[in-house]
């Protein structure tokens, strides 16, 4: 008898997911969907709006990560136009996407990654959650709140709102920090620094106690998609590269996305399947976020999480990792790169610069990329402008559909682990932290 | 005895989630009140575990998202019949949001350019994808439109003050941390007191532990952290100053504003039920009930101050948009004379934007964020919703601007040089007309 599991839905994300693994008479899988069941169509509705008005309505994809919803459509309206904004605000764009990545990844690690270890993956389900976590580990819980917090502050206080940014606009930015704000900041940083380090330091003890299923579970080859400055990690602006699992490297200028990444409408999801298009689907399915930037990149941008880099690199033996339990390093050694950037820029008088913004600025009839990477992958916007500055359509390859094939196969080779290779059965698991 | 709460995502971005999370500290005190059965972003109870349950053993169900599936109505139905009380939560189930302007498509319209016709599409694949998936609505509505509503807190995001408050009124919980000192003990600018300059500051009687201060930015103290137990020896003169109180200037008509919305938590002014303002509720009550227990004899007598000047003054009765809230200065020394988009030029922080020039919503708009985009120098764009429903609102709005505003334009002007009315005037809420679009 065919037997069908489904896990409805897909607990501790952000979105609308559903899992079906539908198993067959000889307990071979057969098929593995993951079902994505919301879109809103913003590839429409923002047909007939000012492109300068697309910035204040696309954060609304995702309230986790609307700071690069915010930063990108902004950036490819300044592509179609031709507009050069001033370094000052570059560099507020730059410290409000950091803090986004910050807080984001903090809250992904201790609010949706952290139960699953912390409690062990036998936990009970009701408990299993960051509530149970803050409750068992309070100082724990407390100091990653407080990261959380900072991030969000900081982006608040540049942003203007940190749901929802407002403060980029075509040209810049509306308004520099306040240098008593700014100095605010300043003052909490070294204890932000202290717990980033810390937060690594629980990191890597979960590495070593799960060894064996960092090791051997979820260890699939596929391409990833990222994005690096001339091949330094870099979240504000640079090039799309895809990484082949041999570890070949391909870069392309944004305006050229429509060379590497191509998208596939699959019958069982409203999110579409992205693949690397010169491989074809589905053999150029990609992987992005954490790890894909972090295997896209030579090297990282400040010095402590470069070092963290090198030591992921070295224990798991390769350049190119396709350990799917490996994200969750990548995504701290994202997060020491993040409060390292923040500390540099809040140090640099051009936030406090009122020079934040160009008055030349003309619409023209134009198309333009926008590219940055959003925390959960690469996050890309394609705004076509009519003469006087009105959107005539838009394209958007947004952060979490770049991985959805890539979960869809990972799932998939996990599945075959679990129901053919009985590949659990022997895992060896520790002792959890919270009992 | 903790009570048992739902949140349900529906078409959305879980902003309003993370506006409640953004709470960070301030979630301790709240969490042990709450027992979360069903929370799929943050705890792991499966959608059967939800529908297993009694009809109406769940007190609060929070509804964030707008309805654009067939799983979307579902869920509500399923939410109506497990919760006591729903709140649509967010401007989403309000009033339907960015979103709601695919209205102005049919839905097969906006299936083909998603599914058909984007530029990366490129393997010749495309299509509405119908295996296991919920299937669309032929148009976007908020909640209200297919099931009852008993709170409303709107807002893209709600502040985080107003959920707390909203949540913390329905459980009859202590909302804020009641902490023995004043924020003065915390203060940064304790030598250059703004109470001394003549500015309304709450801070003698607003409890510390707050992270970003106000005052280090020269702003005064709102009182967004609730009461202290105790208050700071300047309370004297913040309460002089209180009942002294000839006229009142915009910049401290926001401070009071503010101060009583968030600070009294009366729910009906926090920002859920906007119906009913602040002044409403004093017209009913005399004065807005407090759930706060044991506050210090000051602070009851600044409060009582401060609502007994709004009851006697007329000047109050409109103090529901987000102008009230705003602290520029209407009747500028600038004057719009033609519609400037929002690219054009860089606006001075202290002069109304729309008499800049800029289409600015605040006017139009229903207050309760504080106004915090314009502190960032960007016109309010309404997601707080409008203040009025019913009527054309490019109409209304040119007939507003005109009647209070520096512009010298005629309404056929204005309104001829706005090239995207419904996304100018309608972005929060095309979803809530009713009549078609």
């Amino acid at each position: 008898m065919v037997k069908e599991i489904e896990v409805e839905p897909v607990t501790r994300l952000e979105g609308h997911g559903g899992l079906r693994v539908v198993l067959g008479d000889d307990g071979k899988v057969q098929d593995v969907q993951f079902n994505i069941t919301s879109t809103r169509f913003f590839e429409k509705f923002l047909e007939g709006r000012y492109c300068e008005h697309i910035p204040r309505i696309t954060p609304r994809i995702c309230g986790i990560c609307p700071i690069p919803h915010h930063i990108a459509p902004t950036k490819a309206v300044e592509d179609a136009w031709g507009v050069q904004i001033p370094t000052p605000a570059k560099k507020l764009r730059q410290l409000l996407i950091n803090a986004k990545q910050y807080s984001s990844h903090a809250l992904h690690f201790y609010a949706l990654a952290a139960p699953d270890f912390l409690l062990g993956p036998m936990a009970d389900p009701a408990l299993r959650n960051v509530v149970h976590v803050i409750n068992k580990m309070p100082d724990v819980g407390a100091m990653a709140l407080k990261m959380m917090d900072f991030g969000q502050k900081l982006c608040a206080t540049i942003g203007g709102k940190s749901i929802h940014p407002i403060s980029a606009i075509v040209g810049g930015m509306k308004k520099p920090m306040d240098e008593s704000a700014r100095d605010l900041f300043l003052k909490q940083i070294g204890d932000q620094v202290e717990w980033s380090k810390k937060t690594v330091e629980i990191g890597l003890k979960v590495v070593e106690d799960y060894w064996d299923v960092v090791a051997n579970v979820g260890v699939v080859p596929t391409y990833y998609a990222g994005m690096t400055n001339n091949g330094v990690h870099d979240i504000y602006e640079g090039d799309i590269r895809i990484v082949s699992p041999t570890g070949e490297k391909f870069d392309y200028a944004p305006q050229k996305y429509l060379d590497a990444l191509g998208e596939h409408i699959p019958e069982h999801s409203y999110a579409t399947h992205m693949y690397y298009k010169p491989a074809g689907y589905p053999e150029g399915i990609y992987r992005a976020n954490t790890l894909a930037m972090i295997n896209a990149a030579d090297k990282m941008a400040t010095p402590l999480a470069d070092e963290a880099l090198q030591a992921m690199r070295a224990k798991l033996g390769t350049n190119v990792p396709h350990h799917t339990f490996a994200y969750h390093w990548a995504r701290l050694i994202e997060l020491v790169e993040s409060i390292e950037m923040i500390a540099t820029l809040l140090q640099d008088p051009d936030i406090v610069n009122p020079d934040c913004k160009t008055l030349d600025v003309q619409p023209r009839e134009a198309d333009g990329v926008g590219l940055v990477e959003a925390p959960r992958g690469l996050l890309l916007y394609h705004i076509f402008s009519d003469a006087e500055g009105i959107c005539k359509k838009a394209n958007l390859l947004v952060a979490t559909n770049h991985n959805i094939a890539g979960i869809e196969k990972t799932l998939m080779h996990v599945a075959k682990q679990v129901f053919e290779d009985k590949a659990l059965d022997g895992l060896k698991l520790p002792d959890p932290w919270i009992k | 005895m903790a009570v048992k709460v739902a949140f349900m995502q529906l078409s959305d971005c879980w902003g309003c989630h993370q506006s409640l999370l953004n709470l960070h500290l301030g979630l301790l005190p709240v969490l042990p009140a709450l027992e979360i059965v069903y929370w799929p972003a943050v705890v792991d109870f499966k959608h059967d575990s939800l529908k297993a349950r009694e009809d109406g053993s769940i007190l609060v169900g929070f509804i964030e998202g707008s309805i654009r599936t067939n799983e979307d109505y579902d869920n509500v139905q399923l939410m109506r019949k497990k919760c006591a009380l729903i709140i649509a939560f967010g401007s989403c189930s309000c009033y339907g949001n960015v979103h709601g302007l695919a209205n102005q498509w049919s839905k097969d319209e906006a299936v083909r350019r998603k599914f058909s016709e984007v530029e990366s599409i490129a393997d010749g694949s495309g299509g509405e994808p119908t295996q296991h998936t919920p299937g669309f609505r032929e148009k976007i509505v908020p909640v209200d439109e297919v099931t009852n509503v008993d709170v409303y807190i709107a807002g893209c995001p709600p502040k985080p003050e107003q959920i707390v408050s909203a949540v913390v009124f329905l459980l009859g919980q202590k909302p804020f941390p009641m902490n023995d000192l004043a924020f003065c003990n915390d203060c940064s600018i304790k030598n250059d007191c703004l109470l001394d300059k003549g500015t309304i500051c709450f801070g003698p009687i607003t409890s510390i532990g707050c992270s970003l201060k106000c005052t280090s930015d020269g702003k005064p103290c709102v009182g967004c952290f609730g009461p202290a137990k105790t208050v700071d020896s300047r309370a004297d003169r913040l309460n002089n100053m209180v009942k002294s109180l000839s006229s009142i200037s915009s910049g401290d008509k926001k401070n009071v504003y503010e101060f009583l919305t968030l600070f009294l938590n009366v729910p009906l002014m926090a920002g859920f039920d906007l119906a009913g303002d602040i002044l409403k509720q004093i017209k009913k009550r005399g004065a807005p009930e407090t759930p706060l227990a044991n506050l210090p004899p000051t602070t009851t007598d600044i409060a009582g101050s401060l609502m007994g000047f709004l009851r006697d003054n007329p000047n109050f009765t409109e103090i529901s948009n987000v102008c009230d809230t705003c602290p520029r200065i209407i009747g500028s020394k600038s004057t719009m004379t033609r519609v400037k988009r929002d690219y054009e030029g860089l606006p001075n922080m202290d002069d109304c934007l729309i008499e800049q020039g800029y289409i600015c919503m605040g006017p139009v708009t229903r207050a309760g964020c504080g106004g915090l985009c314009i502190k960032v120098n960007t016109p309010c764009s309404g997601c707080y919703g409008q203040t009025e429903w019913g009527v054309n609102q490019a109409e209304r709005f040119a007939d507003t601007v005109l009647k209070g505003f520096n512009v010298s334009l005629s309404k056929q002007e204005l309104l001829a040089q706005v090239k995207d009315p419904i996304g100018t005037f309608e972005k929060f809420t095309l979803a809530s007309r009713k009549g078609g679009v």
